[in-house]
């Protein structure tokens, strides 16, 4: 195991939909620039636990603290305080608006002119391309609206925006659905040059075959509870398949 | 502003190289729909109708169309931030019979400010419990309004009884409002002009105009880009129905009488002249010079039909064609821009 302290460890972690409990009692944690998979079939609970980590939800019980200090994350506002950045399955981006109003969309700078306190437009509309040429995204025009990009360019702008604001931790949910080929080779590359420039990332999946080429840790969510976790290497891609579809661990570490 | 949008426009596509004014480059601005059918119609009642080109009638024109679109402006903001309030006709009468009351009660110097402030004060109440009513209780805007609507249009006809109330306080108020100045122009004109710059600026210019684009355009993704969309919700409810009471207590104002059927169906009329502007009533794209266009639009062709001798009773028959119309070319333009 990494000797360090944990950079976010969740204890714990409950959450009732209803007469649902989606989550029953989660421990989770990620260390500093790792790239953990959380892996798990559909209504396994893993959306509902990085939504509590990002802020969207509150959970019922548990603790979660960061950089060991127990923290309380009320909004999606307060999370991306602490530095965690999500990239949430319908992508966080408003078709609407144009590139570089989004990328700066809840942090925007500004600037002053007299008492007023304006949209700094230009360098918005300069920073953006200069932030996603940086994991090579080329884009013809920041003022373009999302609507015309296409499903690999809109997610490589949703890493690329939280790569910029230098995530401590970047979630991403589901990050290859309904991507090409091409394009889930490039998020992967987006995903690994995040981590090398210091971020950690939580890769949400249930496509064992996704994760296992980026991921340093697997941990496998089944019905709402931590079926167990494995390293990189430790069992083949199929080995945990199985794990998922039979609920049990092969090997418990 | 129309112009320096446009310049903007050419800017931001070729990084700081302008870029030439295109009929490509020029439909790309949200009101260009809206511009072309203003000066259109402008051109068609300026030859079919004798009179409409004169000083006279172009200053009268804008006294209507400066009320209905101070309310204009307000209800766009409110539907690009993705909610649609029909109780502004009611807050504009509302404001009114405040400012009248109050103006009538208040005999001191400076009443009728006192009494101006006061119907503001209550206008913006009325946003802000529409906007607790929508959020809170989590109906939609559309049910929330319309109950507020008849709600306050039921106190003032139970409060009067229907009779009119005439304005009897000071003119200070009034006549910084809507007093007649040299060749019939009126300060509503230059407030209303005012209204739209600063309006416009706030929506293109500002983190809250930014963030009523994103709050209306998906509401789900702003509020985990770390927006907090209610709150962004409830000032787009406050400015609609603060604007709506103010254009209310100009037109009061302007008459010298509140009467209880003031303003009755304006609301749909500023809804219409809001999508004439190019504004989506699903929420997330608008422009607010647009909807001052739209609000020019209604104008003209109130006056406009009249003028060229068609009975006024046409004018809804002409303003629901104009509006389906606009409905069609705006999402036309907009599906090119949005590429949808």
């Amino acid at each position: 195991m990494n000797p360090k302290q944990p950079l976010v460890r969740m204890e714990n972690i409950q959450k009732k939909f209803g007469k649902v409990r989606a989550l029953k009692g989660v421990d989770f944690e990620v260390y500093d620039q790792e790239v953990v998979g959380l892996l798990g079939d559909n209504g396994a609970g893993k959306s509902t636990l990085i939504k509590i980590l990002s802020g969207v939800y509150r959970p019922d019980g548990g603790t979660i603290y960061f950089q060991g200090e127990k923290v309380d994350i009320n909004s999606p506002e307060e999370a991306r305080k602490l530095g965690i950045e999500t990239v949430h399955q319908d992508l966080s981006l408003i078709e609407k608006m144009s590139v570089a109003r989004n990328f700066f969309l809840g942090k925007e700078p500004t600037k002053k002119i007299g008492p007023l306190e304006i949209l700094d437009l230009k360098k918005m509309n300069r920073e953006c391309m200069i932030g996603l040429k940086q994991i090579g995204i080329e884009l013809r025009s920041p003022t373009e609206f999302v609507s015309t990009l296409s499903g690999g360019e809109r997610q490589a702008i949703a890493i690329g925006r939280a790569a910029y604001f230098g995530a401590r931790i970047l979630i991403l949910d589901e990050p290859l659905r309904n991507l090409s080929i091409r394009e889930q080779r490039n998020t992967l590359n987006h995903i690994q040059e995040a981590r090398n420039k210091g971020s950690s990332v939580i890769f949400i999946t249930h496509n064992v075959h996704h994760v296992c080429p980026v991921a340093d840790r697997i941990v496998l969510l089944e019905n709402g509870e931590k079926l167990g976790e494995v390293k990189a290497g430790e069992l083949t891609p199929e080995e945990i398949a199985e794990c998922i579809a039979t609920g049990q661990m092969i090997k418990v570490n | 502003m129309l112009i320096i949008q446009n310049q903007e426009i050419a800017h931001h596509q070729n990084e700081g190289i302008r870029s030439k004014w295109t009929f490509e480059e020029l439909r790309k601005i949200p009101e260009f729909g809206a511009l072309i059918a203003f000066l259109a119609l402008f051109i068609f009642f300026a030859i079919c109708a004798p009179r409409f080109f004169s000083l006279r009638n172009i200053t009268s024109l804008l006294t209507i169309i400066a009320e209905l679109g101070i309310m204009t402006v307000g209800i766009s903001f409110l539907m690009i931030g993705g909610e649609i309030d029909l109780s502004v006709s009611s807050a504009y009468a509302t404001a009114g019979f405040v400012f009248v009351t109050l103006a009538n009660i208040f005999t001191f110097p400076l009443g009728s400010l006192l009494a101006f402030i006061v119907a503001l004060l209550v206008s913006l109440l009325i946003g802000f419990v529409n906007s607790r009513v929508v959020l809170r209780g989590g109906i939609p805007s559309f049910i929330a309004t319309l109950g507020m609507m008849m709600f306050l249009r039921g106190i003032l006809l139970g409060i009067t009884g229907g009779r009119s109330i005439s304005y009897a306080g000071d003119s200070l108020v009034p006549s910084l409002l809507t007093g007649i100045m040299a060749y019939r122009f009126r300060p509503s004109h230059f407030w209303f002009i005012a209204i739209v710059v600063v309006f416009s600026f706030i929506l293109n210019h500002t983190v809250f105009g930014n963030r009523v684009f994103a709050t209306g355009g998906k509401k789900l993704a702003a509020y985990t880009m770390g927006v907090n969309v209610n709150q962004v919700k409830t000032a787009c409810f406050m400015i609609s129905s603060v604007l709506a009471g103010l254009s209310g207590v100009i037109a009061i104002s302007r008459f010298s009488l509140a009467n209880v059927s003031f303003g009755q169906g304006m609301e749909l009329e500023a809804i219409a002249a809001s999508v004439i502007g190019g504004t989506l009533m699903t929420g997330g794209y608008g422009s607010i010079i647009g909807a001052a266009l739209g609000a020019g639009i209604m104008g003209m062709v109130r006056t406009g039909l009249v003028m060229a001798g068609v009975p006024s009773y046409w004018y809804n028959a002409f303003v629901g064609i104009i509006l389906v119309i606009a409905a069609v070319v705006n999402l036309k333009l907009r599906s090119t821009i949005l590429g949808e």
